[in-house]
């Protein structure tokens, strides 16, 4: 099995974050192996050339956190985030038009960015704190069928974050011809959680907390 | 004072449904209110439910968190023009004001304004993420793009407006742009309050608004003389009713 490190997506979304926090943030990231950072797309082209001599990727957030931005706007903020050198794309699913069931425009706005970004990794935020149980399986439904690379729970500025009931709905509409992956997001605070979801079958895991679960993952094992 | 022509009926929950989209145009036609406030996805449908009325249409960028990069504001921006919107909100860049990286600042607005051309712009500056000299250095810069209202919270953060704040802010723009307050104003004697303190307009919410309602309707005179107009189907006079409603409540 990878090791937990190369599970996390090192992430830094509050509105405040500076670029100092961004610089740490990347060094932090290369000092752990994270798989990647995640940060909001104002600081995708700083984070590309700080990382640029690592294996760390960058991965830009879009339509963050209401997903409620227009289709055209999302896909232009995709294609700047790419410019600058985004290697992965999270972006928000539009809420309002799921619960409208206006299910072909959801598709459609999820197409309009992976059609940009045939080769690179997009990630489909469906924030399951706002879902009953049956629009989470439907949600997950129209993210495969618009043929993004991942599921992701949440932003992690709603109500709450992923739960473990999360993922097993999710995984019940997975079919295994489906190449879709599954990422955790949103209260992920300590390794034992980190662990409960990689056991389930979960691909990434988004958190802020990656350095408090190294240390705490490095002083079990001493111990 | 019309407060009514003050208020900027706003919904951008996430989860917002067309139909609750439809709802608040609706009502914000019946009320007489200045504008809504909607998610860029909404702007081209509001527009045509709001045509051949003086409600605006008045979208936000960047929003809630205002960390998008600039060119994505200024497509945001352009974008929703296209739609229909007849005003931009967008947030600043916290972080760039944070880090003291003013002219990229500064020119994260300009650029959105230079796109929009006469259309209003409103910049949003979160004011419960900012102390005092960050307020005034963030009024400065706004004054300096020459924008038209300075918009105090985004109703996402922490806080929203307050009175202190916006008698500051009323001080520091020394007229040369209008202020919104925004954030947790959830009746119409808030709203006043603010006005009579320098705000031009006031922002407040759809939730909150029916919420004040749904407390209104329980006043059981104004439940009956409420149900009397639905019955009527007269439109204008619920308006009306929240005023009386208003005067007793003193």
């Amino acid at each position: 099995m990878k090791s937990l490190n190369s599970y996390i997506d090192h992430t830094l979304l509050k509105s405040t974050a500076t670029k100092q926090d961004i610089q740490i943030l990347c060094k932090e990231a290369i000092d752990n192996q994270f798989f990647s950072v995640c940060l909001n797309s104002c600081y995708v082209a700083l984070a590309k050339s700080e990382l640029s001599d690592s294996a760390v990727r960058v991965c830009s957030v879009v339509g963050f956190p209401l997903g409620a931005m227009s289709s055209q706007a999302k896909i232009e903020e995709a294609n700047g985030a790419l410019y600058d050198g985004a290697d992965e794309i999270d972006m928000v699913m539009n809420i309002g038009l799921f619960k409208s069931q206006d299910y072909k425009a959801v598709v459609k706005d999820i197409q309009g960015v992976k059609n940009l970004m045939p080769d690179r990794v997009l990630k489909v935020i469906i924030e399951t704190c706002y879902l009953k149980d049956f629009e989470i399986t439907k949600a997950s439904e129209l993210v495969i069928e618009a043929g993004a690379d991942f599921i992701k729970t949440s932003t992690g500025f709603g109500p709450r974050g992923a739960s473990i009931h999360d993922i097993k709905l999710i995984k019940s509409v997975i079919r295994p011809e489906d190449r879709i992956k599954i990422k955790a997001s949103g209260g992920i605070r300590d390794s034992k959680t980190a662990m409960e979801y990689i056991d389930l079958g979960v691909d990434r895991l988004g958190t802020s907390s990656g350095i408090a679960m190294m240390s705490n993952q490095t002083s079990n094992s001493d111990y | 004072m019309n407060i009514y022509q003050h208020i900027d009926f706003t919904l951008l929950e996430p989860t917002t449904t067309e139909s609750e989209i439809i709802d608040l145009c609706v009502e914000a036609k019946n009320f007489g209110f200045n504008s809504i406030c909607i998610n860029s996805c909404y702007v081209s449908i509001a527009k045509k439910l709001l045509k051949f009325t003086d409600v605006k249409v008045s979208t936000v960028i960047g929003y809630p968190l205002g960390a998008m990069a600039t060119a994505s504001k200024v497509y945001e921006a352009q974008k929703a023009l296209e739609d229909g919107a007849d005003e931009i909100n967008m947030v600043i860049n916290l972080g760039y004001l944070k880090s003291e990286k003013y002219i990229s600042m500064l020119q994260d607005i300009s650029k959105v304004k230079q796109a929009i051309g006469t259309t209003p712009l409103v910049v949003i500056i979160e004011i419960s993420e900012l102390n005092k000299n960050e307020i005034i250095k963030a009024c400065e810069l706004c004054l300096e793009s020459k924008v038209d209202f300075i918009k105090t919270s985004t109703g996402f953060s922490k806080n929203g407006a307050t009175l202190t704040a916006v008698k500051m802010i009323k001080k520091t723009l020394k007229d040369q742009a209008k202020i919104i307050a925004s954030g947790g104003i959830e009746d119409f004697e808030t709203a006043i309050k603010y006005v009579e303190v320098g705000a031009d307009r006031v922002a407040s919410s759809y939730i909150s608004g029916l919420k004040k309602k749904s407390q209104q309707l329980r006043n059981k005179a104004i439940f009956e003389k409420y149900m009397e107009n639905k019955k009527n189907n007269d439109l204008i006079s619920e308006p009306q009713g929240q005023i009386a409603y208003r005067k007793e409540s003193r």
